[in-house]
């Protein structure tokens, strides 16, 4: 089911890319439904596996990967259907392929278990999910402000030029996006913390909740990157940081961002690998 | 198409369909001397179109006049002679002796005309392709004729379809797409920093002409403050009062820079009067919001080390022309792309143009076949009448309907042919099959109210007589 899902994005994002690069009526209609099509479907194996398990699916790396995507690709069609800007779409329906395509290589799943039916823990892990999706966008925007800094700033008007938006609107998308991840972000982190509290207490021990501290590489690394976007706000806010300090603020902060979604879930934590 | 032209003129087809013809100058055919002295805004565009219609075998018309164009759009009988008629109204409306006039006309019949009109407000036969002011200009023409009620079915539906037309190309083609003048790439280049100009600040250092005419511009595009400066505080408060800016002292400079979002260079001096270390202060207390620099003195008021410092965008005039020429040659990339647009448009236009030619077959067609039921009804009424009234009209409204039903099918498959001949050939096999009036003159009456004076003038005229003299003529125009 991911490996159709993947397809579907797979298809929208070279419409998006073409789109981008001819800017005709066609393509871009084709761009948006192609997207909405996989939406839709995203939603459905979402719900199926809803049914299916009792829960939503959101234990495990392969799950939550694929939850992410599903909750960027939302925003963005949100994002896109709201301010009629198609340019972003070349930029952030790429990732959503090279994200969809770690649960198609590493299905899953196995049984979770019963300390995982905390309500506190679907809290922890979408509102996460949530943060990193405007993260994501935070960054891409970011490098699109950057591209087109340089353009003008060269006086070379060529490619992104004609097709972003104004430095202004990318700027203030960019802060907005780092302000809705960055409270995401610190309600994730602090409901995680609250929830392994609680299940230290657990008649049951579990190795891996034992393992939740300030050492443990996931642990470690979003506490890293709460900090760089906590910096990134402040240094807007009383340092007159935007336009490109901030976009390359955002561009470690998700870089940070992914490496703990993938490398460091994978091989490195001992708490998280549920 | 020559075929059917002909035919059309030796009278096969009775209504005979009217043709569209254009007759002008343009910016490619005649100098500005010229072109100013058809000037019809000057002399009533109201006066001239009524004078149009007046001419024998014209019942449409609508002119177009620019300062790179007049253009007179009818809608005539007889190309050949019409071209004649148009050019002497010419030189007589405006005083110009018809020998140098005519050396600089230029004419379209038909489908080229339709194609003319299309590109013209595309601007694809603009000085400056895709320039967007000529659209504005046709719906003007378009409004005037329609006030002075010389356009009629066949302008009414041209020239709504060329401002269709016209959006689509520019809105499909990149061929009205980036600044072309240098006004424009300064104001574009700013909202790609700035977004909205709304709310920003302008701050300009000289009070001349150039300095007048950029803070003007920018004032037009949304631009709130603007401040003006100048070494000579008189100059720059004149021209504050003028256009509605405030000024600031020559001292203040530095400051006025660090609160500014776009800064305008435009001064007489002979060297650079700003340079790195004027705007690297500044910047400081901007705390990273960008600064656009407009020089468009010459020679350079700003010194290009300015442009190095970080958030600091530095236009000068060379730049900006340099923006303008490859905007340009980028709108040039897109001429083809359009063209075969507007050649679908024109096809587009010309099917219902045909369709159009069937038009009075189909009346007479109808009339033809809701005479015979009533004559039959009336052949019946002996039978009839002893009907209830309520009866009796069913019965009306069931022939009615058996006439519309069986007309349905012919009417549709007429409207749909897509070519004159076959029109002409459909036509002239109704008119036998069902033995129409020849003439649909009777029919035509109440459409077109010019037609009996136009016959009665065409008979005093030599010129509309003969097809023969219609095709010498039509040679003499090509020529």
């Amino acid at each position: 089911v991911q490996t159709i899902l993947l397809l579907i994005y797979a298809v929208a994002g070279g419409a998006y890319a073409v789109h981008f690069a001819r800017r005709d009526r066609a393509s871009g209609h084709l761009s948006t439904t192609m997207l909405g099509i996989a939406v839709l479907a995203h939603t459905f194996t979402i719900g199926m596996q809803t049914m299916a398990l009792g829960h939503l699916p959101l234990a495990g790396t392969s799950q939550a990967v694929s939850m992410f995507v599903w909750l960027l690709a939302v925003s963005y069609l949100y994002a896109e259907m709201t301010t009629g800007e198609r340019a972003m779409g070349a930029f952030i329906v790429p990732l959503l392929v090279a994200l969809q395509a770690v649960p198609v290589l590493a299905p899953v799943a196995a049984n979770r278990t019963p300390i995982l039916d905390s309500p506190l823990f679907g809290i922890h892990v979408s509102s996460l999910l949530f943060a990193y999706a405007s993260f994501a966008l935070a960054c891409v925007v970011g490098i699109t402000y950057v591209l087109l800094f340089n353009e003008i700033k060269a006086k070379h008007l060529g490619f992104f030029y004609s097709r972003l938006p104004s430095l202004e609107v990318l700027d203030r998308m960019n802060a907005r996006a780092v302000l809705v991840g960055w409270c995401f972000l610190t309600v994730g982190v602090a409901v995680g913390a609250v929830w392994a509290f609680q299940a230290q207490g657990a008649p049951v021990p579990d190795p891996r909740v034992a393992a939740m501290s300030w050492q443990d590489p996931k642990i470690l690394a979003a506490l890293l990157s709460w900090s760089i976007y906590s910096f990134a706000l402040w240094a807007r806010r009383s340092a007159g940081w935007g336009g490109r300090r901030s976009a390359y603020l955002s561009a470690a902060g998700f870089a940070m961002v992914l490496l703990n979604l993938l490398p460091v879930s994978y091989f490195l934590t001992r708490s998280h690998n549920f | 198409m020559g075929d059917a032209a002909s035919l059309r003129l030796a009278g096969v087809t009775p209504q005979e369909p009217m043709h569209l013809l254009i007759v002008g100058v343009s910016h490619r055919t005649a100098p500005v001397e010229l072109r100013e002295r058809i000037d019809f805004a000057a002399r009533g565009a109201g006066a001239a179109l009524r004078g149009i219609v007046e001419l024998p075998g014209h019942s449409e018309a609508a002119i177009l006049s620019t300062c790179n164009r007049a253009e007179l759009y009818v809608g005539c009988q007889d190309v050949g002679v019409s071209r004649r008629q148009l050019s002497s109204f010419l030189h007589e409306f405006h005083g110009i002796p018809a020998d140098s006039l005519e050396p600089h006309l230029y004419q379209h019949a038909d489908a080229e005309a339709v194609r003319h009109l299309f590109r013209v407000a595309c601007g694809l036969d603009s000085l400056v392709v895709g320039e967007p002011q000529v659209l504005g200009q046709v719906k003007d023409a378009y409004g005037a004729a329609t006030e002075a009620r010389t356009a009629g079915p066949l302008l009414n539906k041209l020239f709504h379809w060329s401002f269709a037309a016209g959006k689509r190309v520019r809105t499909e083609t990149g061929i009205g797409e980036g600044a072309v003048s240098v006004s424009y790439a300064a104001v574009s280049l700013a909202r790609k920093i700035f977004g909205d100009l709304k709310g920003r600040s302008v701050l300009v250092i000289g009070a001349g002409e150039m300095a007048k005419l950029t803070a003007l511009h920018l004032k037009s595009q949304g631009v709130d403050r603007v401040t003006i400066t100048s070494r000579t505080l008189a100059h720059a408060t004149a021209l504050a009062h003028t256009i509605g800016a405030t000024t600031i002292p020559w001292e203040r400079l530095q400051a006025a820079i660090g609160e500014a979002d776009i800064l305008v260079t435009a001064t007489g001096a002979t060297r650079p009067v700003l340079d790195r270390s004027h705007i690297e202060p500044a910047m400081r207390p901007r705390r990273n919001r960008p600064l656009f620099i407009i020089d468009i003195g010459v020679p350079r008021d700003v010194d290009p080390s300015a442009g190095a410092l970080d958030e600091v965008f530095l236009y000068n005039i060379d730049d900006l022309q340099a923006v303008v020429r490859d905007n340009l040659s980028k709108r040039a990339a897109e001429i083809s792309r359009a063209e075969v647009l507007v050649a679908r448009e024109v096809e587009g236009f010309m099917a219902w143009h045909r369709s159009r030619g069937v038009v009075p077959t189909v009346v007479a067609l109808r009339q033809r076949f809701d005479e015979i039921r009533r004559s039959e009804l009336a052949r019946l009424e002996h039978k009839l009448g002893g009907l209830p009234p309520e009866t009796r009209s069913r019965v009306e409204d069931i022939t009615r309907l058996i006439v519309e039903k069986l007309l349905l099918s012919p009417t549709e498959q007429l409207k749909a042919v897509p070519d004159a001949e076959t029109v002409i050939l459909y036509s002239d096999t109704l008119n036998r099959l069902f033995a129409l009036e020849p003439n649909g003159a009777k029919h035509r009456g109440t459409g077109q109210p010019l037609a009996g004076s136009e016959k009665d003038r065409a008979n005093e005229t030599d010129a509309a007589a003969t097809p023969g003299a219609a095709s010498k003529s039509d040679d003499k125009v090509i020529t």
